[in-house]
């Protein structure tokens, strides 16, 4: 069959026209994104990808099983050919990849690129970034060593502080009264299954809005007495997004080499260690926690969460009732707080 | 920036991401298979002496190579070391080495678990020579049984053979040649020819030196066991060894845990080390098991130790961490009112007896030959034993059955019969027993009547605090 016979097969089958898909996709974009520190809003789809990849092939030897998981991911690190280049790369991009989240999250508020009419673009994204902290603890508590066993302890405790609902979600958390064999399937369950499918869908949703409302035009004085305000996304902007992806693979790879994905000891139900710490992405809340006591802060945490997914509305409502616009400082507030329990419980023993 | 420009930068970047892909492999042709168990670390100075036992004595390097010494790379030479001049000392192979290893050698890395063992009640177990126990031993029964008995245990006092003029004697090679009636010997009490007392192998089997096994109620039962003093059997008998059995076969004992803190590292059951030895969250682990011993239940008579009630607050804090202080109280209540049940009805007044019939001229000076010696004998240092050790560590049965119950037998049925059939012609002894069965505790041999029964029991509820019923 020849090539054109190939492709008037192809079409008749798929009734889609290729060109409309490519004219589509080939949104107009604001001549400010030439800057590449304009672009974070694709480095966290891009190691989204990366983890995927990475994750498959981790599934590949991990074993979602108290007495096996330790084991099987030292397996992967000591054992499987590349295997530690894997992990190595799958734990930095898991942390880069939250690093790029809020760096999104942050460029969108304080540029107010959340306001009407991108709420949603803002509450599916505000998702996102929840979510991508949660595939953070589920992959640390899936390693199965003495910190992130008693880590994913403290976090069923926390929720058990929650009311009314705070119990049983920590019995569906633990799947038990403890910590164990049933904690380790669902965490995996949640880890590789039910977290990347509503990641999946709500990137969809949130590129959709994205493309649907365009981006945020952002003006600048130089870009101001050009006669084109906007460039084309292929090649040009893929170019620019295939450039980051170039170095951030790159600089993964680099970080795998040079600080490798370690092994802390085997988890130990019988012994606490001295010093339980989360995750750097989380000292904020354990911070919070340690000052607030678990009620308190298990309760302001929550509804600080509620405040942030749902920011675009509280805005306009502060902005209605005091007839002033005071995201910024609010923002600034929220950032210094945050920063500063996290920089506290680093430094705290 | 152009589109060309960022068609070159691009190229560019792919170049960088190869290179870097480059460096990850030359990383993975690095990578050697990682044993998750630790290499045996040898010095110079033990390599040889490995190479050639790892062929003469197989087992005994690959026990070495499970134990934490070889993790940290004290091997054959490091223990067996000897200077050129020390009497066990000879050249072996180039180096001057002992077969004995003392506590002495231990100390050079365990300095003060040494120190503090060389002071306790263990290390002395080797100095029994004046004991009555040692007369039974040594001439009723006959020195061999002594070597493969009671100094196993005891220790012995490591000798060596000696040829006419004094010397010792050497093999070929100029090993001295150990004598074999105290040679092997693990005894705790061993007396060393450096001095030293003890053997830390004793508890610390070698060449594995595995603190699990000395945590193990096995490791003590070698010698706490038996008919004068089964404390191994009372602890099974209790309901801290039936937990241990379960909690070891569901592996929460933690056995290898360092430290190994009651409360803390493990709560499921305590053995004998955890309650005698080990750390708890207030106090450290210690090698003498007499700082947290409060009655001594070994002689006739059950005495309080020197500084008992520091003892007694250290042993107290051990069961603190499973039990509250009512629980404490009550069981030290029970406890001490057994011991002083046995020193005051039974044990006292044998002696006492015992004392009156020698002083009277009654029995002869020579221990054994006559039954009531005996009989006094099995009264206080088996069952008399038995019953307070049993009350000690809450082992119902040997308190009573193989306890109380055989001492009071003893007492009224076998040692006052063959005391006054002895005291006959002699009337100071017979005045003791006389005294003795007066007492109010054994005024029910006389025959009771319901009130005397009331006044025996609220006589005893009284003196002890307890129902005997």
């Amino acid at each position: 069959m020849s090539t054109r016979g190939l492709m008037g097969f192809l079409r008749s089958r798929f009734p889609v026209d290729p060109e409309k898909i490519t004219s589509s996709l080939n949104e107009p974009v604001p001549n400010h994104m030439k800057r590449w520190w304009w672009c974070l809003g694709g480095t966290p789809a891009y190691l989204f990808c990366v983890q995927a990849i990475t994750g498959i092939l981790l599934t590949f030897y991990y074993v979602p099983e108290p007495s096996a998981a330790y084991e099987s991911v030292a397996h992967i690190t000591f054992e499987v050919p590349f295997g530690w280049w894997v992990r190595g790369i799958h734990k930095w991009a898991a942390n880069f990849m939250i690093v790029a989240v809020v760096l999104h999250a942050l460029r969108v508020y304080f540029t107010g690129a959340y306001r009407k009419p991108r709420e949603f673009t803002w509450v599916t994204g505000a998702i996102i970034l929840l979510i991508t902290m949660v595939f953070g603890f589920t992959g640390y508590s899936l390693v199965y060593e003495q910190l992130s066993y008693w880590g994913a302890t403290v976090a069923a405790e926390l929720t058990t502080a929650a009311p009314l609902i705070g119990e049983p979600l920590a019995q569906i958390i633990r799947g038990g009264d403890e910590v164990g064999a049933g904690t380790l399937t669902r965490f995996f369950v949640f880890h590789i299954g039910v977290l990347p499918t509503a990641l999946v869908l709500l990137l969809v949703v949130h590129l959709g809005l994205v493309r649907a409302h365009g981006v945020t035009e952002l003006k600048f004085k130089v870009d101001a007495k050009k006669k084109v305000q906007h460039f084309s996304f292929f090649p040009d902007h893929l170019l620019t997004e295939i450039g980051i992806g170039l170095v951030l693979i790159t600089v993964l790879s680099c970080f795998a080499v040079i600080f490798p994905a370690g092994l802390g000891e085997a988890a130990d139900p019988l012994t606490t260690p001295e010093h339980i710490k989360p995750e750097w992405y989380f000292f904020f809340t354990f911070r919070w926690l340690k000052l607030a006591g678990l009620g308190t802060a298990v309760l302001s945490l929550g509804f600080a969460g509620f405040v942030f997914v749902f920011w675009p509305f509280f805005d306009r409502l502060i902005e209605r009732l005091t007839r002033r616009n005071l995201a910024v400082p609010i923002g600034v507030l929220a950032v210094l707080a945050v920063l500063a329990l996290t920089i506290w419980e680093a430094l705290a023993h | 920036m152009t589109l060309e420009a960022k068609r070159v930068v691009v190229g560019l970047l792919s170049f960088a991401f190869l290179a870097s892909l480059i460096v990850v492999a030359w990383v993975e042709g690095l990578k050697t298979r990682v044993n998750p168990e630790p290499e045996p670390v040898l010095t110079d100075d033990s390599r040889a002496c490995y190479s050639c036992h790892e062929d003469k004595t197989p087992a005994v390097t690959a026990q070495w190579n499970d134990s934490v010494h070889a993790r940290k790379g004290v091997g054959c030479y490091e223990c067996h070391q000897a200077k050129k001049g020390e009497i066990d000392a000879w050249q072996h192979e180039g180096k001057w080495i002992s077969a004995l290893v003392t506590p002495d050698d231990c100390g050079k890395c365990h300095a003060d678990i040494t120190a503090e063992f060389q002071g306790s009640h263990h290390a002395k177990g080797g100095q029994i020579l004046g004991s009555l126990d040692n007369v039974l031993g040594e001439i009723v029964e006959g020195t061999p049984a002594v070597n493969a008995g009671c100094k196993q245990c005891h220790g012995s006092t490591i000798a060596f053979q000696k040829d006419a003029s004094g010397e010792i004697k050497r093999d070929k090679a100029g090993k001295p040649l150990l004598d074999p009636n105290t040679w092997p010997n693990s005894g705790i009490g061993r007396i060393n020819p450096d001095g030293s007392l003890g053997t830390c192998s004793a508890c610390h089997s070698r060449h594995s030196f595995s603190v699990e096994m000395a945590r193990r109620p096995d490791s003590c039962g070698k010698c706490h066991m038996g008919p004068d003093h089964p404390q191994k059997e009372i602890y099974e008998e209790s309901k801290h060894g039936i937990a241990f059995v379960t909690a070891d076969q569901q592996g929460k004992m933690n056995l290898t845990a360092r430290p190994w803190v009651v409360g803390v590292d493990y709560n499921a059951a305590p053995t004998c080390a955890t309650c005698h030895m080990s750390a708890t969250r207030n106090q450290p682990a210690t090698h003498d098991p007499g700082k947290r011993i409060s009655w001594t239940l070994r002689p006739v008579i059950s005495k309080k130790q020197e500084n008992w009630e520091e003892k007694r607050a250290a042993m107290r804090d051990v069961c603190s961490a499973c039990h509250t202080q009512d629980w404490v109280d009550g069981h030290y209540h029970q406890y001490d009112s057994a011991v002083n049940l046995y020193n005051d009805k039974f044990g006292g007044p044998a002696q006492r007896i015992m004392t009156a019939l020698k002083e009277a001229g009654a029995l002869t000076a020579t221990p054994f030959d006559e039954e009531i010696e005996w009989t006094f004998f099995y009264l206080w240092h088996h069952e008399g034993r038995r019953a307070r050790m049993g009350a000690s560590m809450m082992a119902p049965d040997y308190t009573q059955w193989h306890g109380f119950f055989e001492v009071a037998e003893r007492f009224y049925i076998e040692l006052i019969p063959q005391a006054r059939e002895a005291a006959h012609g002699h009337p100071e002894a017979e005045k003791v027993i006389d005294e003795v069965m007066a007492m109010d505790e054994h005024k029910w041999k006389n025959g009771l009547d319901p009130e005397q029964a009331k006044k025996v029991r609220e006589f005893y509820e009284k003196r002890y605090g307890v129902d005997d019923e």
